[in-house]
C-alpha cells in the first residue's frame, strides 16, 4: 500500500538529507510504529509518505506515484501533526476544523452535505469530544486540540492514518481512550503509521515497530524484537 | 446646475461602496494570512507604475494598475522558487518600487506633473468617472463569486495551509489567486483611495470584523460592511471638514478599528 524505495529527503534551502536510503514497504491494514529520539527524522519521514516534503527517490501510495498524484492520495491519508499550535484569536470553531478534514475528499465547487455534518459529528462523538463542538479552535486546552485535530484526520475515513506524537498532551485515561480507539479502527481495517516517543504507551495492536535514528532505519522488526533489544 | 454635482457625488458613492467591499473583503484573507504587507507592497507598486507613466506622459493610473498587477502576478511564483518566505520578497519588491518611483519621479518634466503621481497615492474620488464605477462592479462581484464558489478551499487555506494540503487540496492555485486580487484590488482602488491608504482600507476594516467574531464565514461578511461603512463616513468627514477623501477614510478606518479593539468581546476577561 506504501512504497518507499531509496528515498531521502532534504529541507527547502538545506544540502544534507535529513533521512536518507529509507526503504519501507506497508501492507494494507498494518499498523506500524515508529521510535527514535528527538531529530532522527520521524516527522520528516511521514510528511514523505504523505507528499508534503518532497523527496528524492520513489514513494508510491495506493500503487500511484507520490510526486505526481500528491493532492489525490491525499484525500485518503489522514494526518495528525505533532504539536500543532492555533493562536487564541483564530476564526474557526472546531466543527469548522474537523469539517475542513473532509475538504479534499468533497473536492472542488460542492459543499458540504448532510451526510458531511453527520460524518463530522459521529468522528466527534467517537472520540468523546462532541461538547468543543461549537467552541473555538483557539481556545481549548493543548490535550483538546490534539484530540481535534485527531477527529479532524478521522472525519476523512481515510485509508491510512499517519500520527505524530498523538498522545503528547493527553492525559492517561484520554491516552488509553485514544489508544483504544486506534487499535480499533486498526481492527477494521485501517492502515496506521504511528510516531510516539514513549515505547510504554504502544498500543497492543501494533506487531511492527521502525526505529529511526539519525535519518536512518536501523530496525524495523516484530514488536518483541525490536522492544527486547532496546531494554 | 444641480444635475452635473449629483452625477459626481452619486458616482463618488457608489465607487466608495465598491471600493470599501472590495477592499476589505480581500482584506479579510490577508490579514489571516499575515500578508498584511501585501497591500502595502503593491501600492508601491503602484506608486512606481504612476511615476513611470508621468514620466513617459502616459496614463499615470493605467501604469500604476499595471505595475501592481504584474507584482501580483510574480510575487508567488518569484517567492516559491527562490525558497522565501512570501513576506520577505514583498519587503524586497517594496522597496524595489519605492525606489523606482522616486527615480522615475526624478525625471520627470515638472512639479506640476508629479502632482499627477501624488494624486494617485492620495486619490481623488471626485474625479471617479463612470467606467471606474464599472470595472469596480466587474472585480468586485468576480471576486465574490470566486469566495463563494472556493469558500471552502481558502478557509482550509487560512485555517492552516499546510493543514489544507494535508487533506488533500492543492493549495497553490488559491495561494497564487489572493496575491493576485490582491494586486488586481489596490489598482482599482487607487481612484478613490489612492494607493497609500488602500492598505488601511484592507487591513483596517477586515481586523475590525475579526475583534468579534470566531467564525470566518461572519468576519468575511462583516468585513466588506464595516469597509462600507468605513468609506462614507469617511466621505461625510472629508466633505464637512474639507479634509483629503483618502486620508479620512483610512483615520476614520483606524478609528473604527481601534473602537473595535476596545469593545471586543474576544478581549474581555473572565
Ligand atoms: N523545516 C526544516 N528545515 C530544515 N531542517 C529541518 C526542518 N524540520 C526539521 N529539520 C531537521 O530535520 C531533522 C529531523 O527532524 P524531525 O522533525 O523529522 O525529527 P523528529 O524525529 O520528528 O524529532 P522529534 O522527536 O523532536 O519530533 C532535525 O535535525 C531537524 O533539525
Ligand atoms: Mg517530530
Amino acid at each position: 500500500m506504501i512504497k518507499l524505495k531509496n528515498v531521502e529527503t532534504v529541507y527547502e534551502g538545506e544540502k544534507t538529507p535529513v533521512i536518507k536510503d529509507i526503504n519501507l514497504e506497508v501492507k494494507r491494514g498494518e499498523f506500524i510504529t515508529v521510535i527514535g529520539p528527538n531529530g532522527a527524522g520521524k516527522t520528516t519521514l511521514l510528511e514523505t509518505i504523505n507528499g508534503l516534503l518532497e523527496a528524492n527517490g520513489n514513494i508510491t501510495v495506493f500503487g500511484k506515484d507520490i510526486k505526481k498524484y500528491g493532492t489525490e492520495i491525499r484525500k485518503n491519508i489522514g494526518y495528525v501533526p505533532q504539536d500543532f499550535f492555533c493562536d487564541s484569536l483564530t476564526p474557526f470553531l472546531v466543527k469548522d476544523v474537523v469539517m475542513m478534514g473532509r475538504f479534499g475528499k468533497i473536492g472542488l465547487l460542492k459543499s458540504p452535505s448532510r451526510k458531511d455534518h453527520e460524518i463530522v459529528e459521529k468522528t466527534l462523538s467517537f472520540l468523546g469530544i462532541s461538547e468543543l463542538e461549537k467552541k473555538p479552535i483557539g481556545k481549548l486546552s493543548g490535550g483538546q486540540l490534539q484530540k481535534v485535530m485527531i477527529a479532524r484526520a478521522l472525519a476523512k475515513e481515510p485509508e491510512i492514518l499517519l500520527l505524530d506524537e498523538p498522545f503528547s498532551n493527553l492525559d492517561l485515561n484520554s491516552r488509553s481512550d485514544i489508544s483504544e480507539k486506534i487499535s480499533l479502527l486498526n481492527e477494521k481495517g485501517m492502515t496506521i503509521i504511528m510516531v510516539v516517543h514513549d515505547i510504554n504507551s504502544i498500543p497492543e495492536r501494533c506487531e511492527r515497530i521502525l526505529m529511526i535514528n539519525n535519518g536512518k532505519i536501523i530496525e524495523d522488526n516484530e514488536r518483541e524484537k525490536v522492544l527486547r533489544g532496546a531494554k | 446646475m444641480i444635475i452635473l454635482p449629483s452625477k459626481i457625488i452619486l458616482f463618488a458613492v457608489a465607487g466608495a461602496f465598491l471600493t470599501g467591499i472590495l477592499c476589505s473583503l480581500i482584506g479579510s484573507f490577508i490579514v489571516r494570512m499575515n500578508l498584511s504587507s501585501l497591500g502595502f507592497c503593491m501600492s508601491h507598486a503602484a506608486f512606481a507604475g504612476a511615476a513611470l507613466g508621468v514620466v513617459l506622459s502616459f496614463s499615470p493610473l493605467m501604469m500604476a494598475m499595471c505595475f501592481s498587477t504584474v507584482v501580483a502576478l510574480i510575487l508567488g511564483p518569484v517567492a516559491e522558487k527562490a525558497k522565501l518566505d512570501t513576506n520577505v520578497v514583498i519587503g524586497i519588491i517594496f522597496s524595489l518600487m519605492i525606489s523606482l518611483g522616486l527615480i522615475f519621479l526624478s525625471f520627470s518634466p515638472g512639479a506640476a506633473m508629479s502632482s499627477t503621481a501624488l494624486s494617485i497615492l492620495w486619490g481623488s474620488i471626485l474625479g471617479i468617472t463612470i467606467e471606474d464605477i464599472l470595472r469596480l462592479l466587474l472585480i468586485t462581484s468576480s471576486i465574490i463569486l470566486m469566495i463563494v464558489l472556493f469558500f471552502k478551499e481558502f478557509q482550509a487555506i487560512m485555517f492552516s495551509r499546510k493543514m489544507a494540503e494535508a487533506s488533500g487540496i492543492n493549495t497553490k492555485p488559491f495561494y497564487y489567486m489572493i496575491l493576485f486580487l490582491t494586486g488586481i484590488t489596490v489598482a482599482l482602488s487607487l481612484k478613490l483611495v489612492g494607493g497609500l491608504l488602500v492598505f488601511a482600507l484592507m487591513i483596517n476594516p477586515a481586523s475590525s470584523a475579526y475583534q468579534f467574531f470566531y467564525d470566518m464565514k461572519k468576519i468575511t461578511i462583516f468585513s466588506p460592511i464595516i469597509g462600507v461603512l468605513c468609506c462614507f463616513l469617511g466621505i461625510l468627514l472629508s466633505f464637512f471638514l474639507d479634509l483629503p477623501t483618502g486620508a479620512s477614510i483610512a483615520i476614520t478606518s483606524s478609528l473604527i478599528f481601534g473602537l473595535s479593539v476596545m469593545v471586543s468581546p474576544k478581549r474581555k476577561r473572565g
